[in-house]
């Protein structure tokens, strides 16, 4: 029992590792860029929820409805002012650019809010529990899964049916030959930054709920969205969902064996899914 | 059917110029501030010996950075993992096994390398950027390791206690010499390097991987070579540096912070050059001397001007001087002369 309530921990937990890493696979499948400061961006935006929350005397949903667009802003403001200009075949540039950029956020933060842990206050929500089959299962956990499930599907769907959808696809296959097809790869580069960090708004919203967030938790949260990316495989939506699952279960399991095993346990299995499946678990092989 | 034969063809003589009057000065300057590293005890005081310690650490592990990023593509941000590998072995090997520590220092060099090898064979197959977060994991997994780990005393961490048998002046003597041994190695190893065959490939790879590939460079080799060598000079850093501070924790072994300095380093001084290092190392320690006490707001600058030379100024400073005064430091390139002029 004590390990089946693990494994359903650990998919709630995956629900929450989901929500950093749509956005991740997004702009890595998109645009070949990994965006260091992705975990500090969702700090930034839990750290200005709380904020606002606390001036406004917001509850949790209004909070949302304010913070999504502000972070669909941010997304976009992030590709025209920095992206746009570091985006190209050498990964050096984007990932110096990034870099940079965490560090000074992360110190940014640490100088406008402290180092103090924050959290948003739920009224109640991320008290309550349901119990189901004998095992008691937290309301906002799930809430969290649900959410994530909606933004995968929904990010799936948009890359599938849209015409926005497919801009990015053609983009993503081969940028020149998407350009002379009358698409400008820079618009849809930055409607695709945009929509990833969006989705942080609504990770930032929960991570701040259901734990606290400090100034320096960010590269934690960008090391769990790209070990899910990796198991899942790369350029895939729902592999980064199912992979965030697989993440959120061997930490979950890892933290029942050892307290001070749970996040190494993750760590472990990502690199051995890097040993054994390089191409993630549901990439397919590399020619 | 005779050979048709061949037109006689004067070979012209010519010379292959490998120094400058510029490189020659800097050269002989670099020789002079090894020596000046070298015999400290005897011109600086226990703190300045620390200070100029610190500085090397910085150009020692920036050069190592450079040599991965600015030659062999491989962007890592997690170099750190191998210092305080090597750092750690140190203690144990003269803490708990009682061997010499100035033993150790050169033995605990076998760790990094042996690390090395098994994870540039797992990190290789993540795809550019990916690789460097990669880095990053294998960072996090020995700094949980070590806090796990009973035999490094787990998240407590260990003191060089048998540091006490020697004096104050025999440690300085020590970590001078060491200092010297470790820009020789570092920086004069890198400078041997890029004058060898094996520099002329390595700039091959920097400039276009596939087209160095085509001349017959074994770009897959090379990498792992300099991924390795990579990780033993950064741990020869975190031997010597962790040996000076006497002692060490999982969090300052696998600390960051070196990934953030070296990064600077280079990417403001001027990647893919040795000139760069020396020139960002400096700037780097100059600017925390004065700033540091700025804390937070000094590292939103350091963060920014990173960001700023990655969007408008990628060669860095010694680009920008390089651009205008052809006058290399430590000149790498070949210049063939008519040797009749």
């Amino acid at each position: 029992m004590q390990w089946f309530d693990a494994l359903v921990q650990g998919i709630l937990l995956g629900g929450m590792y989901a929500q950093y890493a749509l956005g991740m696979a997004l702009m890595f499948g998109v645009m070949r860029i990994v965006n260091i400061s992705h975990g500090d961006l969702v700090i930034l935006l839990s750290l200005i929820g709380i904020s606002i929350a606390t001036a406004w005397g917001l509850g949790p949903l209004p909070v949302l409805v304010v913070l999504v667009p502000l972070a669909v802003l941010m997304g976009w403001v992030l590709q025209k002012a920095v992206l746009n200009r570091v985006v190209g075949s050498d990964p050096l540039p984007s990932l110096i650019a990034t870099f940079g950029l965490s560090i000074a956020l992360q110190n940014l933060m640490l100088q406008i809010w402290s180092a103090n842990s924050r959290s948003l206050p739920g009224h109640g929500i991320e008290s309550q529990s349901l119990e189901i089959g004998g095992i008691y299962v937290g309301l906002l956990p799930l809430i969290v899964l649900a959410v994530a499930t909606g933004l995968t599907w929904c990010l799936d769907l948009t890359l599938k049916r849209t015409r926005f959808g497919r801009a990015l696809r053609a983009a993503s296959a081969d940028v020149e030959a998407a350009a002379m097809t009358g698409i400008n790869p820079r618009a849809v580069y930055a409607m695709a930054t945009a929509a990833a960090v969006g989705i942080l708004g609504f990770a930032a919203v929960f991570q701040a709920l259901r734990s606290t967030v400090a100034p320096a938790d960010g590269p934690a949260q960008l090391i769990y969205a790209f070990e899910a990316v990796i198991i899942g495989g790369m350029g895939t939506v729902w592999g980064a969902f199912v992979g965030s699952m697989v993440l959120g279960i061997s930490q979950a399991i890892g933290f029942r064996i050892d307290p001070g095993f749970g996040v190494l346990a993750g760590h472990i299995v990502f690199l051995a899914v890097l040993a054994s499946r390089p191409q993630g678990l549901f990439g397919k092989a590399l020619s | 059917m005779s050979a048709i034969p061949y037109a006689a063809t004067e070979v012209p003589e010519v010379l292959v110029q490998r120094q400058t009057p510029s490189g020659r000065i800097a050269m002989a300057l670099a020789v002079l501030a090894m020596i000046g590293v070298a015999v400290m005890p005897l011109w600086a005081s226990t703190g300045t010996i620390r200070s100029v310690l610190v500085l090397c650490c910085y150009i020692a592990v920036a050069q190592m950075w450079n040599l991965l990023a600015g030659y062999a593509g491989l962007v890592s941000v997690g170099q750190h993992a191998f210092m305080g590998a090597a750092g750690y072995a140190l203690f144990v090997l003269a803490q708990t096994y009682g061997v010499d520590p100035f033993v150790a220092v050169f033995l605990s060099l076998l760790v990094p390398a042996a690390l090395a090898v098994p994870i540039y064979l797992l990190l290789h197959r993540l795809d550019g950027p990916y690789f460097s977060i990669g880095t990053w994991v294998v960072a996090e997994v020995f700094r949980l390791t070590a806090s796990n780990l009973p035999l490094v005393n787990s998240g407590a961490g260990m003191s060089l206690r048998v540091m006490k048998d020697y004096s104050a002046f025999e440690r300085n003597i020590a970590m001078s010499l060491l200092c010297a041994g470790m820009l020789l190695v570092t920086l004069g190893g890198s400078y041997w390097l890029l004058r060898s065959r094996f520099g002329l490939a390595l700039i091959a790879m920097r400039d276009n991987p596939v087209a160095a590939a085509s001349q017959g460079v074994n770009v897959v080799r090379l990498r792992f070579l300099i991924y390795v060598a990579s990780a033993v000079g950064c741990g020869l850093v975190g031997a010597i540096y962790f040996m000076a501070q006497l002692r060490i924790t999982p969090g300052s072994a696998f600390d960051p912070m070196w990934a953030n300095v070296a990064i600077f380093i280079v990417m403001v001084g001027g990647i893919g050059s040795i000139e760069g290092v020396l020139i960002g190392s400096l700037i780097f320690f100059i600017a925390d001397r004065w700033f540091g006490e700025y804390g937070a707001t000094y590292f939103v600058v350091l963060g920014l001007m990173t960001l700023l030379v990655a969007l408008y100024a990628r060669t860095g400073v010694w680009g920008l001087i390089s651009k205008r005064w052809d006058a290399p430091w430590f000149p790498i390139q070949r210049k063939l002369v008519d040797s009749y002029r």
